[in-house]
């Protein structure tokens, strides 16, 4: 049996804050295909971030695996998982993350000097990519937030990642720079046949995915929803179920 | 320029909290160096004085004029009665009260000795050749030094050379006890010479210094010839050096003790002075140490808070520098950077001002009576001490960020509230 492109297995996730213990995910499983659209929905404190930090290897899980492209994310050392990150994984934040002092077009070149393969011109199609070529020159400051994220969008492409991790990307933008920066990602990513996995609360964004999956505290469900035929039925899902206790929906393919 | 963009641009007003850092640094550094150097000025104080006094050393001299000599008649020049030492101290006595404490025999004679159309009043001294090039330093221009087996032989100084007319090979006479001459063979010509102890001072030397402890001219025979010039094994002054410094005191009792019915025979000794010294010097030490350690604290404290404001401000960029692929090191490595250059241009810059202003003597009569003036030192244990005191201050501000970073999730930093 072949493994998926991307598989979480039964990984809990558990934070600590004075007396208090949270649990952001409970025994969430899930396989990704290479070249997939993965949505991943659910409501404020779900354990959507944490989730894409877990794949993006920028914290360990409590229990379970995680596997990349083979890669046992879940164990790398700080310099492995730097070095995973900057070669798999591209990022995009709900708040841009851009840093203010560089220009667009040097925050774009950002992963690609943390590989040491800097490339000014690649830099510079990608922003013209996502129709920024004539602000490169500009601060962040200097451009509105779809713009700002639309330079997040160039700079998670930089290195060609084989993996876009997208946290909310629309979250702080209008309705018409979130529907351009949606259509931008996907666009992009599919073009490139990578994979995406984009984590939002907007149940309406991202109707284009392959996949969907909803965490509701912490445990993930396959999306059920209407089809053409009227039909009630999960979507094209390769979700492994999950959760021991059984309150978890198991894991259907349309 | 990336990296000098990540490093150093988009403080915005955080700018203003980098600069007072700074300056706040380098009074701090301004202050401490100047206590530093006043620490380290007494240090090199004692250092001289252990060097050069050598409070281990103790004096036994005699002082009285017990007897006249009179110069032969040489050419048109007429006898003269010049007073001249008579050696009292037995030095089997002194040997029986110093114990295994080495003991340095002496013989100062104080002569008019005419050579040629010349004459000069002259030390002549009786030293023990091998003990006393251990406490004394004797650097020879030509010839060579004295030697144990050596009879009649002598070594001068370049003065005396001169005023005598006599270079090495040459003789000059000297009366004996018995009196008769005897000539004194020159084996080498001194250019620098500094016997410790000044012998006894009934005449004046010529070219004894003020205040100083070392005899630096005359002519030096070894303890043979001078007892055959005196006609007496007994000395004029010696040296006992203490196997311990802590012992000086002992010592110095059991040959005051020795010596007790010996109404011109002195003990002296420097360590009680040196002791004295030392105190001062453990005041000096503990009055500005402290006033280093509060300055560096209070001062650090504050400069430490301002660098933490700004990094807390920075945190989730370097978050996302990690985010992005660079190491968790190289992605706080901008942080870094800019504290220490941070720090140590301030460092440097409260350094050059405190080296600039700082006076060139320092004394707290209340503090330093013994220890007297000291010049102010500026050297590498200053300077390292600046240093760590300013990388200490900035360890403290980027602890924080920097354990937040590398110890807790890089994801818990992405979230912050920031630029």
């Amino acid at each position: 049996m072949t493994q998926a492109f991307v598989s979480v297995r039964s990984i809990s996730k558990t934070y600590r804050s004075n007396r208090a213990t949270v649990g952001a995910l409970r025994e969430v499983s899930l396989e990704i295909e290479k070249g997939e659209f993965v949505r991943l929905s659910g409501p404020s404190g779900s354990g959507k971030t944490t989730l894409l930090n877990l794949v993006a290897a920028l914290d360990r899980p409590d229990q379970g695996e995680i596997f990349v492209a083979g890669i046992d994310v879940g164990r790398l050392s700080g310099s492995r998982a730097s070095k995973y990150r900057a070669e798999q994984v591209g990022m995009v934040f709900q708040s841009y993350n851009l840093i203010p002092q560089l220009t667009a077009l040097e925050n774009v070149l950002l992963p690609m000097i943390a590989l040491g393969r800097t490339n000014r011109s690649r830099a510079r199609e990608l922003l013209d990519l996502v129709g920024l070529a004539d602000r490169s020159n500009h601060n962040p400051s200097q451009l509105s937030g779809g713009e700002q994220q639309r330079v997040a969008i160039a700079r998670a492409l930089a290195n060609d990642p084989a993996l876009v991790l997208a946290d909310e990307p629309t979250g702080n933008l209008d309705e018409q720079s979130a529907e351009r920066v949606m259509g931008l990602l996907t666009n992009a990513v599919r073009e490139r046949g990578r994979t995406l996995l984009l984590a939002t609360h907007e149940r309406e964004t991202a109707q284009t995915a392959d996949k969907r999956l909803e965490l509701r505290s912490g445990v993930a469900t396959p999306v059920r929803e209407m089809s053409s035929s009227g039909y009630l039925r999960s979507s094209r899902s390769t979700l492994i179920h999950s959760n021991n206790r059984g309150d978890y929906i198991e894991s259907s393919t349309s | 320029m990336i990296w000098v963009k990540l490093t150093f641009g988009g403080f915005g007003h955080r700018l203003v909290e980098a600069f007072a850092a700074a300056i706040v640094l380098a009074a701090t550094s301004a202050t401490v160096a100047a206590s530093l150097m006043v620490v380290e000025g007494a240090r090199k104080t004692l250092v001289r004085v252990i060097h050069q006094d050598r409070p281990d050393v103790v004096e036994v001299k005699s002082r009285f004029n017990r007897a006249l000599f009179e110069t032969p008649r040489s050419g048109n020049l007429p006898p003269l009665t010049i007073p001249v030492y008579e050696p009292l101290i037995d030095p089997a006595q002194l040997e029986a009260a110093a114990g295994d404490n080495q003991v340095v025999k002496r013989q100062s004679l104080f002569r008019n000795v005419v050579s040629g159309d010349s004459f000069l009043n002259i030390y002549i001294f009786g030293i023990d050749v091998d003990i006393e090039r251990g406490l004394s330093s004797f650097s020879l221009a030509r010839g060579r030094f004295l030697r144990r087996e050596d009879r009649a032989v002598a070594v001068l100084d370049q003065a005396s050379a001169r005023a005598l007319d006599v270079d090495v090979g040459g003789t000059l006479p000297v009366r004996k006890a018995d009196g008769t001459d005897l000539q004194l063979t020159v084996a080498g010509i001194l250019d620098r010479l500094e016997l410790r102890g000044a012998p006894p001072r009934t005449a004046e030397t010529p070219s004894l210094r003020p205040d100083s402890t070392f005899v630096s001219s005359g002519a030096f025979v070894n303890l043979q010839t001078s007892e055959e010039i005196f006609g007496r094994e007994s000395l004029t002054d010696a040296l006992v050096v203490a196997r311990n410094a802590s012992e000086t005191l002992a010592l110095v009792a059991k040959l005051q003790e020795a010596f007790r019915l010996e109404p011109g025979i002195f003990v002296t000794e420097r360590y009680s002075q040196y002791q004295r010294k030392v105190r001062d010097f453990v005041l000096t030490l503990a009055l500005f140490s402290a006033l280093s350690i509060a300055t560096a604290v209070l001062a650090g404290s504050f400069a430490s808070n301002l660098l933490h404001d700004i990094y807390v401000e920075r945190r989730r960029q370097y978050a996302t520098l990690i985010a992005l692929g660079f190491p968790p090191g190289i992605g706080v490595a901008p942080a870094i950077i800019f504290g220490l250059v941070l720090g140590l241009a301030a460092v440097a810059i409260g350094g050059l001002a405190t080296h600039a202003f700082v006076p060139r003597t320092f004394a707290m009569p209340s503090l330093m009576a013994d220890l007297g003036p000291t010049e102010p030192t500026i050297d590498w244990l200053v300077v390292c001490s600046l240093a760590a005191i300013s990388i200490a201050a900035l360890s403290v501000g980027l602890a924080s960020t920097i354990i937040r970073l590398l110890r807790e999730p890089v994801a818990a930093s992405l979230s912050e509230a920031g630029p």
